[in-house]
């Protein structure tokens, strides 16, 4: 019990470690590309597909809470919103089949469409302050995570059944 | 799923909910110091951003390195980096040509310009909130402090250093964030104002200029004025695009800043003492 739960903080901590790293080689290398990819987003969704909502709204939280450190908003919109998506994205993939690449995909996208709603309703609605939707831009970020996230799940799926 | 399973599952996400807005809630209203645990986590996590970022940049560099012409590479990075300080010395001289009048001071003064000037590369962007913030890969150890202006490679100006400011990376508030203040005066009829960010994209507002005044013209540079003893007088900072008058006391002039947020990489931190306005 005790060695999984260990397994389960060291995964938690990779995953973050790994989100952070594809965070910062995006967004430094070529920053316009972060407005379509959220990179945070991806790796919450990806691991809280495969691991549940517990899982998912921890990592979701510890991503959150990075990216606003790296953010000059108010600290802790985006902790809030990840945090939601991990549970959501967790909890509901334990209780339908999205393992087909077509309904994972479409159930990421409303996922991180709700995320997105969320993290629009908190600025625009809650603190008050203007949204930049970068013309447009912006909106794409749902269809990306979506498109990536079933990429990633699904070659992970055949890479884990080939060693099997 | 056992009940008593959904329940701690249920249990935990009202337990970061609740977290999360006691967090967001504390920091209302707006524009107060940066927390302490939102600083130590940009200390801790800062140095890895940078070195992953300088890994792929390594990487990307002995690929190029083999396969390119090496020798034209060198020669090309060379003449970009002279260029790049020939641009600050450029602004430099513009702002200064006026108040130093023998050749000796200018040289003297030029060399120790050249030598405080400290270059850095972008290495984060804020991917919540564009247009607001960018993290270098220069911090006290190079003699970073907050409130050092930065320029891009052409000298135009881009905001400057807040902290957190950690060994070796720092955190850049631009000048297209709205919690920015930047003292400005127009090119033609010298109208000083202060310029801020509109979240409108890369836009600015130059304000407090009132409708009864005379001054400024669409297509006027703004330069700063050095009044905020931040920013040195006479960097470039924008250019004016629009002035409509209003129904308040202030005119709407709406202005698009010089640097380009999508292209930026390298940029150039002025130390505290340069230029007019220390």
């Amino acid at each position: 019990m005790r060695e999984t739960v260990l397994k389960d903080i060291l995964r938690a901590a990779l995953a973050t470690l790994t989100a952070f790293i594809f965070y910062s080689l995006v967004g430094g290398i070529r920053p316009s590309l972060m407005i379509v990819l959220n990179a945070f987003s991806l790796i919450v969704v990806t691991f809280s597909v495969g691991k549940g909502e517990i899982f998912g709204a921890v990592l979701g939280a510890v991503c959150g809470l990075i990216q606003d450190s790296f953010s000059l908003g108010v600290f802790g919109v985006a902790g809030l919103t990840k945090t939601l998506l991990g549970f959501w994205t967790g909890y509901v993939s334990k209780r339908m089949d999205v393992v087909p690449f077509v309904r994972n995909a479409a159930f990421l996208l409303v996922m991180s469409t709700l995320e997105l709603l969320l993290w629009v309703f908190f600025n625009a609605f809650v603190l008050r302050s203007r949204v930049d939707f970068r013309h447009g831009i912006l909106l794409l970020q749902p269809f990306v995570t979506a498109l990536l996230g079933s990429l990633i799940l699904t070659v992970a799926r055949r890479v884990q059944a080939r060693r099997a | 799923m056992p009940l008593r399973e959904k329940r701690t599952s249920f249990r935990i996400l009202v337990a970061l909910v609740v977290f999360h807005l006691l967090l967001i809630s504390i920091q209302i209203p707006l524009g107060g110091r940066r927390k302490l645990f939102e600083s130590a986590v940009f200390f801790i996590l800062s140095p890895v951003q940078k070195t992953a970022v300088s890994a792929f940049h390594g990487l990307e560099s002995a690929w190029n390195n083999y396969f390119d012409l090496r020798r034209v590479r060198r020669e090309n990075q060379t003449l970009k980096q002279e260029l790049f300080f020939l641009s600050q010395e450029k602004r430099f001289l513009e702002d200064r040509l006026g108040i130093f009048k023998s050749e000796a001071d200018i040289r003297g003064v030029l060399e120790k310009y050249r030598a405080s000037l400290i270059p850095a590369r972008v290495i984060g962007t804020d991917t919540g909130n564009y247009y607001r913030s960018l993290i270098l890969n220069k911090g006290t150890l190079a003699g970073v402090r907050p409130d050092m202006a930065v320029c891009d490679r052409n000298g135009d100006l881009v905001g400057r250093t807040i902290a957190p400011v950690s060994l070796n990376e720092a955190m850049v508030q631009l000048i297209t964030d709205p919690e920015s203040s930047v003292s400005v005066v127009s090119s033609t009829d010298k109208v000083v104002g202060i310029m801020s960010g509109t979240m409108q994209g890369n836009l600015c507002n130059l304000k407090h200029i009132l409708t009864t005044s005379q001054g400024g013209k669409e297509g006027d540079d703004l330069t700063t004025t050095g009044f905020d003893k931040i920013y040195p007088a006479g960097i470039r900072v924008a250019r004016i695009l629009s002035i409509k008058p209003t129904k308040s006391v202030f005119k709407e002039i709406v202005a698009m800043p010089y640097f380009s947020y999508a292209t930026i990489d390298t940029v150039a931190i002025l130390p505290l003492v340069s230029g007019g306005g220390n």
